[in-house]
């Protein structure tokens, strides 16, 4: 084989191992800070935020229902299927799908807070503010709001104490590779879940971040709320990173 | 030791000991490994920021006498020497006439501008080398996150007007330099209701000249509403232990109903 | 620096409460009117133990008629006033109360709070106040 035809064929051998490379299923790793913590923003250099959910209400692992983006069942008879309800609570969720989600508390701009901000619109980022023991969750649907992971190991507030809040008090651990996050002291002022799943004040919260590739949040989260469910039942997503993206500016409140 | 526990270790040390004072024995500011200052405190020093009532970008006069917080910067201007146009001065006297009883952020609007800076109960600051940003973070109303490019980016050319507008920031020396343009004009810029347009363009400049102040200054320069530039800004006290808390405005707002301004 | 020349006394017992310049997102001046102060005891008929700020209600009779009219009160928003020993609880419907504030300048039966007697163990507790807030004169700038 002449030289130009060796440097021909070796050309295309190339270019065929970087098309195989870029075709393969072996999806880019998960970034990670110099002392191996997983990262769940941008790499240094790089831009993006977490973007469309796989889902578009909270339900309980394992039901398949139809819905619309808003969390709206295709079929009413399908409302006892998506969580274990206590009865009252089956009946408010009924109700709430039934009149078109009217009274749902984010057309008078309260927060979409809890899960639903993490498969509502907007996109969001969760920074590690490793300085203050910190993750924050910076949202870009609702009202812009935020919500602050506290990693330092405190115990929550007693919640007969103090008032309940839009996004509950937080704390975080890490368990390998997974960030496992408990939450409790919410009010009932808004709606956790597009579609209006109930939920008290017992509400009580466990959720787990993962980032088993570049591109994939995987998203779990336990609802213990004895006083609205009849046991803890948890439901799970994933969320798309969105690559050099960066999350636009937009408040509920409007302007004028 | 990994960088990140360089960057830990370093506010630590360049803040927490006892060689860290100037010769008043004022404490210096903290300052990231490669030296740019910081704005955040070392670790196991949890704190923030929070702006004092009657911070004001323009100084009025009330019987006889500057109606001027401790906190406000020695160059702020009086109102009379603001360089308003005709309309804005009349709508800055009516704001000021009816005890600010239309503004727009009692009525859970954002606000950009200076208003963070002079609202209740504190920001935070992120700064984040990795992302070349620096994200502000208002615990009072709006309670949202303001973000501010570092990267070196222009502008862009027709921005979308926004409550924050666009940011880009740079250092010069120990000053961050903050260059914003592209606002609605759904705010005010300040709690005291000075008026701007869409032509709006900020130049905010914060430093630290201590570890417990932050200085604020802002430059307005607006041809809509005032004939030249002018600046003010105030002073911004750190509190050591503050933390943010979860704060929504729209939870249970009466006050919009009730601002009714003096009555005749 | 700045700390020496504030007073960041918390205080949730006493007579004497002063809180650190409690703050608001709106001017008082525009809502209560600073030259009528009042002092109120009745109470309470209801609690809104919420953001941007705690309101609550006490029933003031007139010794006089017998009549009760329903007054509303303001205070700061509610991690304000935990911080100032307030609990979620520590008011509860049917207390009798002591409140010492500002009133509306819209006529209302409402004030601004500035502190509040709890008057079956006499706690006196601060409100975390808007009123300290100078931001505006009200005047035309000179």
């Amino acid at each position: 084989m002449s030289g130009s035809a060796r440097e021909l064929v070796l050309g295309l051998l190339i270019g065929c191992a970087c098309i195989v490379a870029a075709c393969s299923d072996t999806p880019r790793p998960a970034p990670r800070y110099p002392d191996g913590l997983l990262r769940f923003d941008s790499p240094p250099g790089e831009k993006g935020y977490w973007g469309r959910a796989s889902v578009s209400s909270l339900f309980e692992r394992g039901v398949v229902v139809g819905m619309s983006e808003q969390g709206l069942l295709d079929n009413i008879e399908d409302a006892a299927r998506v969580a274990p309800f206590q009865p009252w609570a089956l009946a408010l969720y009924e109700y709430r799908q039934s009149n078109g989600l009217k009274d749902d508390p984010v057309r008078f701009c309260l927060s979409p807070a809890g899960p639903r901000h993490l498969h509502a619109p907007g996109g969001f980022r969760i920074i590690q503010e490793r300085n203050y023991d910190r993750v924050y969750i910076l949202f870009g649907g609702g009202n812009r709001n935020w919500r602050l992971i506290h990693m330092d190991g405190r115990e929550p507030p007693n919640p007969e104490e103090v008032s309940g809040t839009y996004y509950g008090h937080s704390t975080g651990a890490w368990e390998d590779d997974t960030l496992v996050v408990e939450s409790s002291g919410f009010n009932a002022r808004f709606w956790f879940s597009n579609g209006g799943l109930p939920h008290t004040e017992a509400l009580r919260l466990t959720e787990r971040f993962s980032r088993p590739d570049f591109a994939t949040l995987r998203y779990e989260v336990t609802v213990d709320d004895p006083l609205t469910y009849t046991r803890p039942w948890t439901a799970e997503w994933t969320v798309d990173w969105v690559e050099g993206g960066e999350i636009k500016e937009q408040f509920c409140e409007q302007t004028g | 030791m990994t960088p990140a526990a360089v960057l830990v270790a370093a506010l630590a040390a360049s803040s927490g000991s006892s060689q860290d004072t100037n010769s008043t024995d004022v404490r210096l500011a903290p300052r990231w490994p490669d030296g740019t200052l910081s704005f955040t405190g070392p670790p196991g020093e949890i704190g923030n920021w929070d702006g004092r009532p009657g911070s004001t970008l323009g100084a009025n006069v009330f019987e006889d006498a500057l109606d001027v917080s401790e906190f406000n910067l020695p160059t702020n201007l009086r109102i009379d020497e603001i360089p308003f146009k005709p309309w804005a001065r009349a709508l800055y006297d009516y704001r000021q006439a009816t005890f600010t009883k239309d503004d727009p952020h009692t009525r859970c609007k954002p606000s950009g501008g200076a208003r963070m800076f002079h609202t209740p109960y504190g920001f935070e600051i992120l700064e984040l080398p990795d992302t070349a940003e620096i994200i502000f973070l208002s615990v009072g109303a709006p309670h949202s996150w303001r973000v501010v490019h570092m990267d070196g980016r222009a502008h862009p050319a027709n921005a979308e007007p926004t409550w924050f507008g666009h940011s880009v920031g740079h250092w010069e020396g120990d000053t961050l330099v903050i260059d914003t343009v592209g606002f609605n004009e759904g705010f005010w810029i300040s709690r005291e209701g000075l008026p701007h347009t869409s032509q709006l363009h900020t130049i905010e400049r914060l430093s630290r000249p201590d570890f417990d102040t932050l200085r604020y200054e802002i430059t307005i320069d607006d041809p809509g509403a005032y004939t030249e530039t002018w600046s003010g800004g105030w002073l911004i006290p750190w509190i050591p232990g503050n933390e943010p808390f979860d704060y929504l405005c729209q939870e249970n707002n009466l006050d919009a109903a009730r601002m009714v301004g003096p009555r005749e | 620096m700045f700390c020496k020349g504030i007073a960041w006394a918390v205080g949730f017992g006493g007579l004497a409460v002063i809180a650190s310049p409690a703050l608001a997102h709106h001017s008082f001046r525009s809502q209560y009117d600073a030259d009528q102060p009042v002092t109120l005891t009745g109470y309470v008929t209801k609690i809104d133990w919420m953001n941007p700020h705690v309101y609550f209600y006490i029933d003031v009779v007139d010794a006089e008629t017998g009549e009760a009219d329903n007054w509303g009160f303001e205070m700061g928003p509610p991690h304000m006033l935990e911080r100032r020993g307030w609990k979620r609880n520590s008011m509860q419907i049917g207390d009798e109360l002591e409140v010492h504030g500002t009133r509306a300048r819209d006529g209302s039966f409402t004030a601004n709070a500035r502190r509040v007697m709890l008057k079956a163990t006499g706690q006196v507790l601060g409100a975390a106040s808007s009123e300290s807030q100078t931001i505006t004169t009200g005047e035309p700038a000179r």
